[in-house]
């Protein structure tokens, strides 16, 4: 099977059949997917911008990050079920929506940027937890997740046009 | 609320509403902007909400997390002020009959209203640091005005 084929046997599945057609769950999802954006984007945000340097300088960034992380993670837990329950059911026009692919292809940068923060220098925190600025490639992750996330969420809006 | 038509109508015709309308890009660039300035001002208000409950940052005091949040908030509303105008201006007859878009600016006027009386006595002073009841209070408002200004707009494309 090719990925269209499967994408279009996905959709055509009764739970992605009766997800798209119907009334209320489908708003309610997508409201949902919308919404979450402050719980994740819109939390992660201030730990970026205290990476990059510009924000809570007084804080110090050990105490930004315990303190906002779990919420992120929580939001980016509902974005993730609403995402796939979307995409199941519309994953044929996903599959040929340009925006789309440029999304998961962000979301996988993001995803990368996110590890090798978390693996490298994140583990020496200590050693500048509370220096501003931070170290360059502290800057450097935060102000890549905020590109990338700002490129997701546009990407993510522009799929329901087809230009 | 008859009474308020002509003023849709004069939007819907104005020369701006009829540039967003003729074009194929502006509406999708704008929205795009609103949906960012929507993220950064719920955002805040999540982040406000959570210290206001005592959830997060309980070693700093709500007034100092308020002034450094605070310049994101007033361009994040002034944001979805401008963009929000020009995407209702280019389908204004249509927001005219639409019960989401209804619902969406009588929460937007209360949740102005409250953002500039209690929510701003609440963040610039101690008030809230002193009564726990009086910060819980505010950050439930807060969220449920915010967020209901959020799903109505959102709502206005499904009803």
């Amino acid at each position: 099977m090719s990925l269209l084929e499967i994408c279009q046997w996905l959709q055509d599945t009764q739970f992605g059949t009766s997800l798209r057609e119907s009334i209320w769950m489908f708003p309610i999802v997508e409201g949902t997917h919308v919404m979450a954006l402050s719980l994740s984007v819109g939390t992660l945000l201030w730990m970026d911008l205290r990476l990059t340097g510009t924000f809570m300088k007084t804080q110090p960034m050990s105490k930004v990050s315990s303190s906002v992380l779990p919420w992120t993670l929580a939001g980016f837990a509902i974005m993730t079920i609403t995402g796939l329950l979307l995409f199941w059911c519309q994953a044929v026009k996903a599959y040929n929506s340009i925006f789309f692919k440029m999304k998961v292809a962000m979301l996988f940068l993001a995803a990368l940027n996110a590890i090798a923060y978390h693996s490298t220098i994140y583990l020496r925190m200590d050693e500048w937890d509370k220096a501003i600025p931070p170290p360059r490639r502290a800057r450097w992750a935060g102000w890549c997740s905020i590109v990338l996330w700002i490129g997701i969420i546009i990407c993510g809006r522009t799929m329901a046009y087809n230009f | 609320m008859y009474y308020l038509f002509p003023f849709f109508k004069w939007c819907d015709n104005t020369w701006i509403a009829q540039t967003i309308r003729g074009s194929k890009y502006i509406f999708p660039v704008v929205e795009a902007i609103h949906l960012l300035g929507l993220t950064v001002l719920l955002g805040v208000m999540v982040i406000m909400s959570l210290r206001l409950f005592g959830f997060i940052l309980r070693h700093e005091s709500t007034r100092d997390v308020a002034t450094d949040l605070r310049p994101y908030a007033w361009t994040s509303i002034g944001t979805m002020l401008v963009t929000g105008y020009l995407l209702f201006a280019s389908e204004a007859l249509k927001c005219y009959d639409s019960p989401s878009f209804r619902f969406k600016m009588v929460c937007l006027i209360l949740a102005l209203v409250f953002q500039f009386t209690v929510y701003h006595k609440a963040t610039t002073s101690d008030k809230a640091d002193s009564s726990p009841g009086f910060a819980r209070i505010t950050a439930i408002l807060a969220l449920v005005l915010w967020f209901g200004v959020g799903l109505g707009g959102r709502a206005i494309g499904f009803l």
